[in-house]
């Protein structure tokens, strides 16, 4: 069978001097649309990147197998492009803002805004929607998948299948209040955070271990009957935070420069070395900061400038026999 | 006047940066006033260190009351005023997004927790405050319906309106947010400009604040008689957007007072100069808000008109 492939605008903005801000969707779907939707967003923040080959790898598997896809595959590669350009976390065009809490976004807001309502208004309705993330700066993270604790009950059945490395239960809805993923879940669509960073030696690494997450939910959807790994069998078999006591933040309390020790994915035992943060002018460690507990490191700051309250790591506590 | 370091933010090759508070009085915590948040908050600046400078006047003439205290703080992110970024560039933040912050979380975060915590025992709280569109606004004092607002104590400030607004869900982070939550008397003061210096609209926020301290017993001094304020809500403002893009030359400016079908501004094609659309009133009233950058982008908001007043 057949994949029709269609790239469409879902939203756009005349900018002032000869130019449009467009956010374009490319369309995966078998003759006849087939059953299911499954939406993959990236790039909400400009900054981003992982999302980017995340997306491609989809799409290249689906070119390739075009006998599998039994639904339809909607790939936004990238919501925030002004932010893209200048390499900037935020949305540029008016003043800096966090377009990942601008959501649900009104037709009659600003161009930031205005975007913000055509994505929500075009994912409406989606089987499952996935909203990739990279971290911030200078920081790496497993691949984790992340949800709000009021979504829980139906959204971790989904997380399962997406094979991560770690699931995030976040306690309170501040967290993610007026982001992309909330909105949809207050509107009766189902969607996930995904993050995994590209600050990696070999981005394609865990840019490959998402694509398998991401094709093994599609084959739990019926949107696809290629070969895909198989999930865990069991919730119980993924690391899951679900109290804020499961996680224990690593900071520093001095300023510097970081140099970290590779830890991220590992099992550390408590009083392990992290990293040291150092000061150049005077030639000295101003702090070493080690492992607080027994723990797995799931996020990791890499060689940056710190500030006191500076993640270093994030241990998941739950490993620790 | 005493000199509290409220908080440190120790830095690595630049000096640490305190964020400074000026207390004038001794006894109860009555009145806290906030200026800048964020890096472009010149104007928010520059209205705090003129009220210092005023409220140093008045405590060397005994006018601050017996048993009452104001405190003012006029920016929490100097670092970043100085280097010209909105954010705290570290972490490429929003303090104001921040609250109630977390005294063991990442620096903004600390920053956050610290303000709050310092200053959350203040019976009224006054921010002076920035719109997220560049802009100017009609001096007014808005908080967020939270059901712990009180309107008729925003009256004392005598400015021609007090907006109470609906809160959005990004607006539960914010200070004024939390500063009701705590049992705050919260009040975010526009002062006109943000980036710039606005000598008429810091003069009228100034005057606001003066006159909101002698009205609730906390300074003697003198002031100038304010407007009757009127409560205004959501529902009483009409937002004119643009349909089309370009460069944007404004008929109108805030406090204009507009009739219905008027032209308010022209958008300009910015190669050829030609018009590519006029902007008019659909309603009679008061320009609430105006926006001031050069540039207009297709959809964004460029005028609030306040429908019905004049």
């Amino acid at each position: 069978m057949a994949v029709i492939k269609e790239i469409t605008s879902i939203g756009s903005v005349v900018m002032p001097i000869e130019e449009r801000w467009t956010i374009r969707r490319c369309r995966y779907a078998p003759e006849g649309g087939g059953k299911g939707r499954l939406c993959i967003a990236t790039g909400i923040h400009g900054d981003e990147m992982m999302g980017q080959l995340i997306v491609y790898g989809v799409a290249k598997r689906i070119m390739a197998q075009p006998q599998h896809l039994h639904g339809t595959v909607d790939i936004y590669p990238m919501l925030n492009a002004l932010g893209l350009d200048i390499g900037e976390r935020m949305e540029p065009s008016s003043t800096l803002l966090d377009m990942n809490r601008s959501f649900p976004g009104t037709p009659d807001g600003t161009a930031m805004e205005a975007m913000c309502y055509h994505i929500v208004q075009d994912m409406l309705g989606a089987d499952l929607v996935l909203d990739i993330h990279a971290s911030t700066n200078n920081k790496s993270e497993l691949y984790e998948v992340r949800m709000n604790a009021n979504d829980a009950k139906t959204m971790l059945e989904h997380a399962r299948c997406l094979c991560p490395e770690l699931i995030w239960i976040y306690p309170d809805k501040i967290s993610f209040s007026a982001s992309l993923t909330s909105t949809l879940c207050e509107m009766g669509t189902p969607a996930l955070i995904l993050e995994a960073d590209e600050r990696r030696r070999r981005p394609q690494d865990i840019s490959e271990h998402v694509v398998e997450g991401i094709f093994c939910k599609m084959r739990d959807m019926g949107i696809w009957t290629g070969d895909t790994v198989n999930p865990p069998k069991s919730l119980s078999e993924i690391p899951t935070i679900h109290n804020p006591e499961d996680v224990r933040r690593v900071t520093c309390e001095h300023p510097g420069i970081y140099v970290p020790m590779d830890r991220i994915g590992g099992i550390v035992r408590e009083g392990e070395l992290l990293g040291v943060v150092i000061d150049a002018l005077e030639g000295e460690a101003l702090e070493e900061i080690s492992a607080p507990c027994d723990g797995l490191v799931f996020s990791q700051r890499s060689y940056s400038a710190v500030y006191p309250g500076t993640l270093i790591a994030r241990l998941y506590r739950k490993e620790r026999t | 006047m005493k000199k509290d370091v409220l908080f440190t933010v120790p830095s690595y090759f630049r000096e640490d940066m305190k964020i400074m508070g000026f207390r004038f009085g001794k006894g109860e915590k009555s009145c806290v006033v906030l200026g800048a948040l964020r890096g472009d908050e010149v104007q928010q600046l520059y209205v705090c260190a003129r009220l210092v400078s005023f409220l140093r006047e008045v405590e060397r003439d005994g006018g601050i009351l017996p048993g009452k205290s104001v405190m003012v703080v006029p920016t929490a992110i100097g670092h970043s005023m100085n280097v010209g970024t909105r954010l705290w560039a570290p972490e490429n933040m929003d303090i104001n997004r921040r609250f109630p912050g977390d005294e063991e979380g990442s620096t903004t975060a600390r920053i956050a927790a610290a303000l709050f915590d310092k200053l959350r025992l203040y019976h009224y709280g006054i921010q002076l405050t920035s719109f997220y569109q560049p802009g100017s606004f009609i001096p007014h004092v808005r908080m967020m319906d939270t059901g712990k607002q009180n309107p008729d104590l925003g009256c004392e400030f005598g400015l021609p309106y007090v907006y109470v607004r609906t809160p959005r869900s990004y607006d539960q982070t914010t200070l004024n947010y939390n500063w009701q939550l705590a049992g705050m008397q919260a009040y975010s003061l526009y002062a006109g400009k943000t980036s710039e210096i606005d000598e008429n609209a810091a003069e009228r926020t100034l005057r606001a604040i003066i006159r909101f301290l002698n009205g609730r017993g906390i300074i003697r001094s003198e002031y100038s008689p304010g407007h009757n304020s009127t409560v205004i809500t959501n529902d009483d403002i009409i937002t004119v957007s643009a349909g089309s893009a370009g460069l944007l030359r404004r008929v109108k400016l805030a406090g204009a007072h507009v009739r219905r079908g008027e032209q308010l501004a022209f958008i300009i094609n910015p190669l050829d100069g030609s018009v590519r659309e006029v902007l008019k009133t659909p309603s009679t009233g008061m320009l609430f808000f105006v926006q001031d950058g050069p540039f207009i982008s297709e959809h964004s908001p460029v005028f609030q008109v306040l429908a019905g007043h004049s």
